[in-house]
């Protein structure tokens, strides 16, 4: 028997597993995809002109293999990372969509992720207590503060302090500062709109790797920007580069790939869960771990739907869900709200240097600020403002010594910004179980019901009509803009569906992601979410999973779980 | 058309028959002809055509051009290991269409016509077949940001960039018309721009 089991290997259940191995418990880590290796694993090392197919997945494979993962940002030099989903199936109803985008490997999603890594604010621990959509918030900023710098001295966050209460500063490396093309781009914006704000946008790269960094063989960011296809410097946080192996220097980690978890096992005796069944992805064989805690880090679909397939006499409805939450609440940020514009006025004998892994960033101000034009909650941008690169005269006419020679100048500045929006808490947007499909290891297929609904739609126009106002107070014109929000998923960043709560009966974990009804059970990945903020998730995960593992930890050692 | 199947390794040793001939103002039938006799994918009669496009779009000038760069070869490969079979056709289609051109015109095959003749017939049809068009069918959200315009020939402005993508990703232009360097070591958010300053090159977006 283990002290803990962790269900998944990716951002939070890496986190997960190396504060509960330092604290000293025994812990298996389950994960559901095939081994990766640090460094081996990794394409980052091919040139441009080693990368099969001009960097383009073959276009018979994507029609068969990822007619869903297509529709993000896969490669030919990172195709290896993306589920198949003709061999991964789920269900949505006709006409609502849900891009569910999925990388099942050692090190889940943390390897293939943006990286961008900020903090939720005290408006946004309050937002649903406010306006009373979802369950409110069990905890406050104050609560998880601390484990937001716990996280961010760990994983290295490179960022500027802003002094923004909507985006709390962090415990930060340095930015990767703003160009002059950018720099020119924000003192126009703040000049035209007081109250908005444009900063460097916060990274888990290491812009300088500190001693506990290289300890863990993590070194200094090289500005390569090829942080999609794994970084042998092993300069962005990931499992692989960070959780897993200070998790393992410990000596009490154990890690299984392959396999894949069915459900927990509840003893109804104490209420508490006694294990974990998994099925082997390439035997199909069966197994059962024990252990004296569970922490389930499977990703917010994955998560619902171990809890909905662990049904018992006990639990009719599925593990921990006597408030009938389990699955409902699902989020996704507003996403592919994008303008692009050229600033013709940009400096014009000003470069730069290197491939920064990051850009810039446009805290929210709407509902901050300034008003929300009938709408709750807020966005943020994330984007860039950059030479344009020699790609952009492809289209255009002109063959011969003449396009060689245009290509080979620089191009003029072009900014792009992307909004990235809160969806309101809504029960209705739902993961339930099918009851007549079920995948090749026998698993009830999951069913995803979601879909924008007014706020969000109203939050949409809002977005592109702030965008093109801010390229066009640069002193720019916009070459392109979006029209309306990705497909639901596509922001990959799933949240919601065990939420946090302060009542058991409209909520699925307490103020320490302890299940209400299964007290050595705990969550700490997006499905714990109470409410999505409009930050890039991933860093309050992780914050939520040190925390949860300190008090999992604590109460196991006072014997109360 | 020939479809024979061959690896990569055979497409690539077929196109460094290229590097052994020489030109200044874009390559010889004679060196088309050549070059196709290392019988990749397409026929040879469809290689030598590919081969006189790439180096009509980006011909060798005080640096290497589209053939030195092996781009005929790696487009062929393109055709086996990444085209599904509409867009082979469509491509193929396109310079099929181009070598139409240069019969109607000039009575002989686009391979065979002289650099500066391929030039001249070239940039006619380049500038026809990438006039805006309106866009037929509807595109929302990212796919109405991310999409070029909307053009009379998509075929060829498929084909061009394949071309021109292929020509830019090679060791030999981002040695020597772009840079890149795989490893920058280090952001440096402000360079001032000399006339020497090239475009940097890469696989990223923008």
């Amino acid at each position: 028997m283990f002290d803990a089991i962790v269900v998944g290997s990716g951002m939070s259940g890496g986190m997960s597993a190396k504060e509960l191995c330092e604290r000293g418990l025994k812990v298996l880590v389950i994960e559901r995809g095939r081994k990766l290796v640090h460094g081996e694993s990794y394409t980052d090392n091919l040139q441009p002109w080693e990368v099969p197919n001009a960097g383009m997945v073959p276009e018979e494979d994507l029609a068969r293999h990822y007619k869903i993962q297509g529709e993000s940002f896969i490669t030919a030099a990172t195709q290896q990372y993306w589920v198949k989903d003709d061999e991964n199936p789920y269900i949505t109803p006709e006409g609502k969509p849900f891009d569910w985008i999925r990388g099942y490997h050692l090190g889940g999603r943390s390897i293939m992720w943006g990286r961008q890594s900020y903090r939720l604010s005290a408006q946004d621990f309050e937002a649903n207590a406010k306006d009373g959509h979802g369950s409110d918030w069990p905890i406050r900023y104050d609560d998880l503060a601390p484990w937001y710098s716990h996280v961010e001295k760990f994983i290295g966050v490179a960022g500027s302090k802003e002094g923004l209460p909507q985006l709390p500063d962090g415990d930060f490396l340095p930015a990767f500062a703003l160009n002059d093309g950018e720099l020119q781009f924000k003192a126009a914006i703040e000049k035209a709109f007081p109250g908005r704000k444009v900063i460097p946008g916060r990274t888990a790269n290491l812009s300088q790797a500190q001693p506990h960094h290289e300890e863990l063989g993590r070194m200094t960011c090289q500005a390569r920007s090829l942080c999609d296809r794994g970084c042998t410097y092993g300069a962005y946080h990931s499992s692989l580069s960070s959780t897993l192996p200070a998790a393992d220097r410990t000596g009490n980690l154990t890690i299984v790939t392959d396999a894949i978890v069915h459900s927990l096992v509840h003893d109804p005796k104490t209420g508490k869960v006694s294990g974990v069944r998994v099925i082997d992805s390439n035997t199909k064989a069966r197994k059962t771990y024990e252990a004296k805690i569970v922490f389930l880090n499977a990703s917010t679909i994955g998560t619902a739907q171990i809890l909905l397939n662990s049904k018992s006499e006990a639990m009719p409805r599925g593990l921990a869900n006597s408030s009938d939450m389990v699955g409902r609440n699902l989020m996704d940020h507003l996403f592919a709200l994008s303008v692009a514009g050229l600033l013709p006025n940009g400096p014009k004998d000003s470069f730069y240097h290197g491939r920064r892994p990051t850009g810039l960033y446009i805290p929210r101000f709407r509902n901050v600020t300034e008003p929300g034009e009938g709408f709750l909650r807020g966005f943020g941008y994330q984007g860039g403002v950059s030479r344009m690169s020699w790609r952009a005269g492809i289209g255009q006419p002109g063959i011969g010594a003449e396009l060689k020679a245009r290509t080979r100048k620089l191009g003029p500045w072009f900014t792009y910004i992307s909004g990235f929006g809160e969806m309101l808490p809504n029960p209705e947007n739902r993961v339930t179980l099918s009851t007549t499909q079920v995948d090749k290891w026998g698993i009830p297929l999951v069913e995803v019901n979601c879909v924008h609904g007014p706020n969000e739609q109203k939050m949409a126009k809002q977005i592109l009509d702030d965008g093109k106002a801010m390229i066009q107070a640069a002193g720019g014109f916009v070459v392109s803009t979006a029209t309306e929000p990705g497909t639901p998923g596509l922001g990959i960043h799933e949240m919601g569906t065990a939420c946090m709560g302060k009542d058991p009966k409209t909520s699925v974990l307490n103020k320490f992601n302890q299940a209400h009804d299964v007290k050595n059970l705990f969550i700490t990945d997006g499905a714990a979410m109470a409410s999505s903020g409009c930050q890039n998730p991933s860093l309050t995960y992780m914050a939520l999973s040190a925390r949860a593992a300190h008090h999992a930890v604590e109460f196991l050692r006072e014997g109360t779980i | 058309m020939t479809t024979t199947s061959m690896d990569r390794r055979s497409l690539l040793e077929g196109a460094l028959l290229l590097l052994g001939v020489t030109a200044t103002a874009g390559f010889t039938p004679e060196a088309f002809a050549k070059a196709a006799s290392a019988r990749p994918s397409l026929g040879a009669p469809e290689f030598a055509l590919l081969s006189a496009v790439a180096d009509t779009i980006i011909p060798k000038t005080e640096t290497p051009g589209a053939v030195d760069a092996k781009v005929p070869a790696k487009f062929d490969a393109l055709l086996v290991n990444w085209a599904a079979p509409k867009r082979r056709t469509e491509l193929v289609g396109a310079l099929t269409a181009i070598d139409r051109v240069a019969r109607d015109k000039e009575g002989q095959p686009f391979a065979a016509l002289s650099p500066e003749k391929r030039k001249e017939l070239l940039i006619a049809h380049d500038a026809a077949s990438l006039k805006p068009v309106p866009r037929a069918e509807k595109l929302t959200g990212m796919r109405a940001m991310m999409a070029g315009p909307s053009v009379a020939d998509p075929a060829y402005a498929k084909l061009k960039e394949l071309i021109v993508v292929l020509y830019y990703y090679s060791e030999e232009a981002l040695t020597t018309e772009l840079t890149y360097e795989h490893s920058p070591g280090d952001w440096t958010p402000s360079v001032k721009v000399t006339p020497e300053t090239r475009a940097t090159g890469g696989l990223g977006m923008f």
